[in-house]
């Protein structure tokens, strides 16, 4: 809040870069967006706030051309604009990075970077574009890997692609939704220098975050959106986190103390529930990366896996359950070793999994949203017994899911990637809390979720350990792991260090292990 | 330059407009057919009449169509059982063939009283199916082997195959031909009039897939690893297990498409049984859109295209102008689907 000093400042008078005027949007059995009017001016951020399918991505679909408006105009610049496709809207001047991106997995960073643009030199051999992609890097303050492939980069650094590929086509107006969502902290401020040194130039920026603290720090102005419409606008310099807050839901929001324990809560167990003997596990590509790892869950715990992504969490939440076969070492649960690498065991022991990228491994995007949240329990009664799938239970169970998530489905045999990205998160979380009496391991369980629904999901994961699981919470958010650990372990390089009690954690501590360095050992 | 005109890729296609795209390159192919009739002095409406009413107005006529739209159903369906898993079987003419080869081993070769033969005759026609298909489905499964070539290179051995042992060994030594089998002597009952059994099954057939897919668990499990392979492994599904079952079931279907045209129709081994259905029913499942119940109307009307070009024949024009009408639906249909997928830009608002 306190670089204030090359911010653009435009003339008075100058035309908004963009203009939305009573934009709306309809899908069947949803309003999506109504009566929406934002404008945007040269060199702001302009922060999009919103509860879960509140319309926010929809809005900025119509302003990227992938969606038509039902009704409204859009003016870029002064000129009435009509995007047909997102080109349009590209030329226009406007990028977007996506909540769920569009990389192409099996490409390398360069080729990402360069894929259909005009600006691609024809022919170019992949060390040109490599060349090309570093220097856009330099110029743009994001570091990228120009030769890596997609498949090979944690969520933050396919982001930074993202990001890069928008910026390198000169956009004037850059979109974010929930760009911070996958980023750590430092890596969050990185990019905010990126913005601001976007906007310095009389570009402008539309960010759209559930982050409050964050969207009070980088924005200048803020529009809220409940329900599809435009419920205010204002100056950051009048908003606070409360007033954001009840805005966006239209209540105030009591953020819950998660370190109580309720009277009859279960005891931690004394024998673990959950655990790794030394256990070893290869990333996808055949390197190492979980290097002899051992961890106990008990019940009625919550552990928790600080670290930056990127570090071995995605193998290690793999491995846990049952995903991805170990190299060496063992796995036991309740006492007993189980095979790794089979998921349907571990599912069936009672061990749930909340995914980090739910799009590609925890959800089938083009399948209905029936068939998506019976997922874990199409085999039980009243939907699978006697080797049948009885759609009508699935879909019961469906709306018992949903419910229960609290996320509104009009129409259960629609593609689950219809619903918002929040909703799609909250669904799978309750899925698989569900099925989680052993073992709950959630891997950045609140991202993308509103600030009502992650005091929501924070709680329901508390509860699932007052009943007696065990909790493995792998995040990047370390008052979020402060808030609800009893132990924190940090991953780095697919080394797992130090299970700390929380009473005992200073957080410089956890910020030096999560760095790499280790802890020197302190009387106790 | 083109530069103007750029493409830009929709992740899904709404099914309305995937119909009308195939419609569309019906019509466009009928209307292209109609041009050159004329040009060759022929009267496309007449000609149009002529054939519906040959087709639908005789018995004969039904009998021949009915007999066409047997293996263009089964083909067309283990084609489209296979897409359900995200498997290309190219290959159903190679076990369509291997299929019919069995059959006639059985006809020929085991006594016994016709109720007892018949269902050895069918069974041995699934497992030929199975037998050409499984060594693609292995590759695939344990190795990653693309099942695209493999299956297509088995359709040429399989062709070998019948042509050798209709022309060798298991030749006709005492009818007229040279190029063919002795006549089974076991068949498909007669199910109206000269079309059999092979009908109901085919269409039977079609239903129960389409059935346990929609409401047995497999067939839950099939379709999420169908439509995104690592969420179902998530799940905890076998997807390895399910493409080898689904690969050779899609081989049992196009081998019992074999035997049923070897036991009903043909009733004798030779070089061109298979009549290039393996190739169509590839047509057939993709303008059913990989539907189950689909490829009992698109096998329908396949078979009318198929009959009109037979029909066409007595006109004095040759079946290669129907083979090349089909060909060019199948065309504009694949094209016709990768347009839907797309919206095009003009020019306009473009900064290069
Ligand atoms: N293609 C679609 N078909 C049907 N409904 C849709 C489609 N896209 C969005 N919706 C619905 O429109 C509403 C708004 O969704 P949108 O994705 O814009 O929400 P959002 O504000 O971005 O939420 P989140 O914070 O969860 O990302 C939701 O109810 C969603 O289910
Ligand atoms: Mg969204």
């Amino acid at each position: 809040m306190n670089a204030t000093q090359d911010r653009y400042i435009a003339a008075p008078g100058t035309a908004p870069l963009v203009q939305l005027k009573g934009i709306a949007k309809y899908f069947p059995g949803v309003v999506a967006n109504q009566d929406v009017d934002l404008d945007v001016l040269p060199g702001e951020i302009h922060a999009l706030l919103g509860e879960n399918g509140a319309g926010k991505s929809t809005l900025m679909n119509i302003l990227t051309g992938i969606y038509q408006p039902d009704a409204g105009e859009i003016t870029i610049d002064g000129y009435a604009k009509e995007f047909a496709t997102p080109l349009d809207a590209i030329a226009a001047g406007i990028g977007m990075v996506h909540q769920h991106f569009k990389l192409v997995q099996a490409f390398t960073v360069a080729e990402n970077i360069h894929l259909g643009w005009s600006e691609t030199p024809r022919l170019a051999s992949a060390r040109k574009l490599e060349a090309r992609t570093k220097a856009l890097a330099e110029r743009f303050n994001l570091h990228v890997r120009a030769d890596a492939r997609i498949n090979e980069l944690s969520t933050g650094e396919q982001q930074r692609v993202e990001i890069l590929r928008v910026l390198a086509r000169e956009a004037r107006i850059l979109i974010l939704d929930e760009p911070t969502a996958v980023l750590t902290p430092a890596e969050a401020r990185e990019l905010f220098k990126a913005l601001r040194e976007f906007t310095s130039r009389g570009n402008a920026v539309i960010f759209i975050s559930h982050k409050l603290d964050e969207v009070l720090e980088i924005s200048d102005r803020i529009t809220i959106l409940r329900g599809g419409r435009r419920i205010a606008t204002h100056d950051t310099s009048e908003c606070n986190p409360r007033m954001l807050a009840r805005l966006m839901v239209g209540r105030d929001i009591v953020l819950a103390d998660m370190r109580q324990r309720p009277p009859g809560a279960a005891p931690r167990s004394a024998e673990p529930i959950l655990r790794l003997e030394s256990v070893s596990a290869l990333d996808d590509g055949g390197k190492t990366a979980l290097h002899d790892i051992t961890l106990d869950i008990h019940a009625g715990e919550i552990v928790g896996i600080a670290g930056v992504a990127g570090n071995g969490q995605r193998e290690l939440s793999h491995v846990l359950t049952g995903l991805r076969r170990i190299a060496s070492g063992r796995i036991v649960v309740d006492g007993a070793p189980i095979g790794a690498g089979d998921a349907a065991a571990f599912s069936e022991l009672g061990i749930g999994h909340i995914p980090e990228d739910r799009l590609r491994s925890g959800l089938a995007p083009a399948m209905s949203v029936a068939i998506n949240a019976v997922m874990r329990e199409y085999k039980k009664p009243p939907i699978g017994s006697g080797g049948l799938y009885r759609s009508g239970a699935a879909t019961l169970l469906a709306r018992e899911i949903a419910k229960a998530a609290d996320v509104a489905v009009p129409d259960f045999a629609m593609p689950v990637r219809n619903l918002s990205g929040g909703n799609q998160q909250r669904l799978v979380a309750r899925r698989e809390m569900r099925i989680a009496h052993k073992v709950l391991v959630a891997a950045y369980p609140s991202r993308g979720l509103d600030v009502g629904a992650i005091n929501t999901m924070l709680r329901y994961i508390v509860e699932l350990r007052d009943a007696g699981a065990g909790i493995v919470l792998i995040s990047e958010d370390l008052e979020e792991l402060l808030n609800l650990s009893d132990r924190i372990a940090v991953l780095y390089e697919g080394r797992l260090m130090g299970a700390l009690e929380n009473d005992k954690i200073d957080v410089e501590q956890i910020g030096l292990l999560m760095g790499g360095r280790t802890v020197r050992k302190e009387a106790a | 330059m083109l530069q103007g005109l750029r493409l830009q890729r929709l992740p899904s296609v709404q099914p309305g407009i995937a119909l009308a795209m195939r419609a569309l390159a019906i019509a466009i192919v009928v209307l292209a057919a109609s041009i050159a009739l004329l040009v060759a002095g022929e009267d496309p409406i007449a000609l149009g009449a002529q054939l519906v009413s040959a087709t639908f107005s005789s018995t004969f006529g039904m009998e021949d169509f009915g007999l066409l739209v047997i293996p263009l159903i089964l083909t067309g369906l283990s084609v489209a059982v296979g897409q359900q898993i995200g498997i290309w079987n190219i290959g159903a003419e190679g076990q369509f063939l291997v299929g019919a080869f069995a059959a006639t081993a059985v006809g020929l070769f085991v006594p016994g009283p016709a109720w007892l033969i018949l269902p050895l005759i069918i069974a041995a026609g699934a497992l030929g199916g199975v037998v050409w298909i499984l060594v693609p489905t292995l590759a695939r499964a344990f190795v990653g082997v693309n099942e695209l070539i493999t299956t297509l290179l088995l359709n040429f051995v399989a062709a070998l195959l019948v042509y050798y042992v209709s022309t060798g060994p298991w030749r006709d030594r005492v009818g007229m031909s040279n190029s063919s089998t002795p006549r089974i002597t076991v068949e498909m009952p007669e199910f109206w009039g000269l079309i059999h059994w092979g009908l109901p099954i085919a269409i039977l057939m079609a239903l129960a897939a389409a059935a346990i897919l929609a409401f047995s668990r497999w067939g839950y499990e099939v379709r999420l690893s169908g439509s995104n392979p690592s969420a179902a492994a998530y799940a905890g599904i076998a997807v390895r297990r399910h493409i080898i079952t689904v690969m050779l079931l899609s081989g049992l279907i196009a081998g019992v498409a074999g035997a049923f045209e070897l036991a009903g129709t043909v009733h004798r081994l030779q070089g061109g049984i298979s009549n290039n259905f393996g190739y169509l029913g590839i047509m057939v499942a993709v303008l059913a859109r990989n539907s189950c119940v689909g490829v009992i109307f698109t096998g329908i009307l396949m078979a009318f295209i198929l009959n009109s070009g037979i029909i066409l024949q007595t006109q004095g024009i040759t079946t290669s102008a129907v083979l090349a009408m089909t060909g060019a639906i199948l065309f504009l249909t694949a094209i016709g689907d990768e347009l839907a997928h797309y919206r095009i830009l003009r020019a306009g608002s473009t900064r290069a």
